[in-house]
C-alpha cells in the first residue's frame, strides 16, 4: 500500500518541480524533459520485465505486452482497451487512469491533466524502444479520469 | 435521524471545507467567515477547557456535545484537522463515520490530488461530490418525511 503511494506522491512532485521551475516559454521543454524521464525508466524497467517472458511474435504482441503486464505492474491495473489501423498506429485507451483518478471526474482542472501524462508517455516510448521499436507516444483527454495514448510506430 | 452540516477546520484554524444539508436555522451572522472563526473558536476552547478540567488521563479528549435540539460531533486527526459534524440528538457514536471521510474521502481526493494545496479551501469538484455522496448514503442521513 505505502509503496504504491510513494511512487504518487514522486511522480506528483517531480511535475510541479519540472513546471515549476520553467517559465512561460520553457514549458514545453519541461514537458520534453518529463517525457525523457519517463524514457528512461521505461527502458530499464522492460528490460527487468522481460527477463522470464518468451520473444514476441510480432509488434501486436509487443502491445499486448505493455497493455497487460507493464501497465499492471506500474498503474495496478490493465488497458481497458487497444485498436491499431495496422499501418503503425495504436490506440491504447485507460478508462481510468490511476494518475488522474484523484484529480477530477469530469472537465474540472482540464488544462492541467497534460502534465500528468507527459511521464507516462515516454514511459511507453521507452519501453517499445528497448523491445526494438521506434515510436512517438502522444496523449489526449477528454474527460478525466479516461485517458489515450497514441503510439506511431516510425518505419525505417 | 438527519445530518445538518459539516466543517473541516485544519491545524492553524483555516475553514478548508463547509457543506449544509438539512440546516434549518441560519446563525444571522452576516459573513460565513465570522460563523467559521466562532465554531472554530469554540471548538478550541471546548478541546483545552475538557483537558484541563478532566479527573483522569484523557485518551480521545473532546467528542461530542449536545444541546436539546442537536448534537456536534467532533474528529481531530494527528496531524490537527478537524472534523465537525452537527446532527440529530438520536445519532449515537459516530467516530468510526467520521474517521471513514478523513481517510476515504479528505485523503483519498485532497492530499493525493496534485492540484489541491493543502492548508486551503478545497475547491475539487470531485471531492465535494465522493462527500455528498458518503454522507447522503449514511444510515443516518435518513430525513424524517413529516
Amino acid at each position: 500500500m505505502a509503496d504504491e503511494v510513494l511512487f504518487e506522491f514522486f511522480h506528483m512532485e517531480i511535475v510541479g518541480q519540472f513546471l515549476q521551475s520553467a517559465r512561460k516559454d520553457e514549458k514545453e521543454s519541461a514537458f520534453t524533459k518529463l517525457e525523457f524521464l519517463g524514457y528512461r525508466v521505461g527502458q530499464r524497467l522492460v528490460e527487468r520485465f522481460t527477463k522470464e517472458v518468451p520473444r514476441f511474435k510480432d509488434e501486436l504482441d509487443t502491445m499486448k505486452f505493455i497493455c497487460k503486464d507493464l501497465w499492471t505492474s506500474c498503474y495496478k491495473k490493465q488497458i481497458d482497451n487497444l485498436r491499431t489501423n495496422h499501418q503503425g498506429v495504436y490506440v491504447l485507451q485507460d478508462n481510468k487512469f490511476r494518475l488522474l483518478t484523484q484529480i477530477s471526474e469530469g472537465k474540472q482542472y482540464m488544462e492541467y491533466a497534460p502534465q500528468f501524462l507527459a511521464f507516462p508517455c515516454g514511459l511507453i516510448r521507452g519501453a517499445l524502444s528497448n523491445l526494438g521499436i521506434a515510436s512517438n507516444v502522444t496523449a489526449e483527454v477528454s474527460a478525466m479520469p479516461a485517458c489515450k495514448f497514441q503510439i506511431q510506430i516510425q518505419r525505417l | 435521524m438527519t445530518v445538518f452540516n459539516l466543517y473541516i477546520f485544519d491545524r492553524n484554524g483555516t475553514c478548508l471545507y463547509y457543506v449544509e444539508w438539512n440546516r434549518k436555522k441560519h446563525s444571522g451572522i452576516a459573513s460565513q467567515e465570522e460563523e467559521f472563526k466562532l465554531m472554530y473558536g469554540m471548538i478550541f476552547s471546548i478541546k483545552s477547557f475538557v483537558n484541563r478540567i478532566s479527573p483522569s488521563d484523557l485518551k480521545d479528549g473532546f467528542s461530542s456535545f449536545k444541546t436539546s435540539r442537536y448534537k456536534c460531533n467532533f474528529y481531530e486527526t494527528p496531524s490537527g484537522l478537524k472534523f465537525i459534524l452537527n446532527t440529530d440528538l438520536n445519532v449515537g457514536n459516530i467516530r468510526d463515520v467520521l474517521h471513514q471521510l478523513y481517510s476515504n474521502i479528505y485523503v483519498e481526493y485532497v492530499v493525493k490530488n496534485p492540484l489541491c494545496e493543502l492548508g486551503q479551501p478545497i475547491k475539487s469538484d470531485l471531492f465535494k461530490t465522493k462527500l455528498d455522496e458518503y454522507v447522503r448514503n449514511l444510515p443516518i442521513f435518513a430525513t424524517k418525511t413529516n
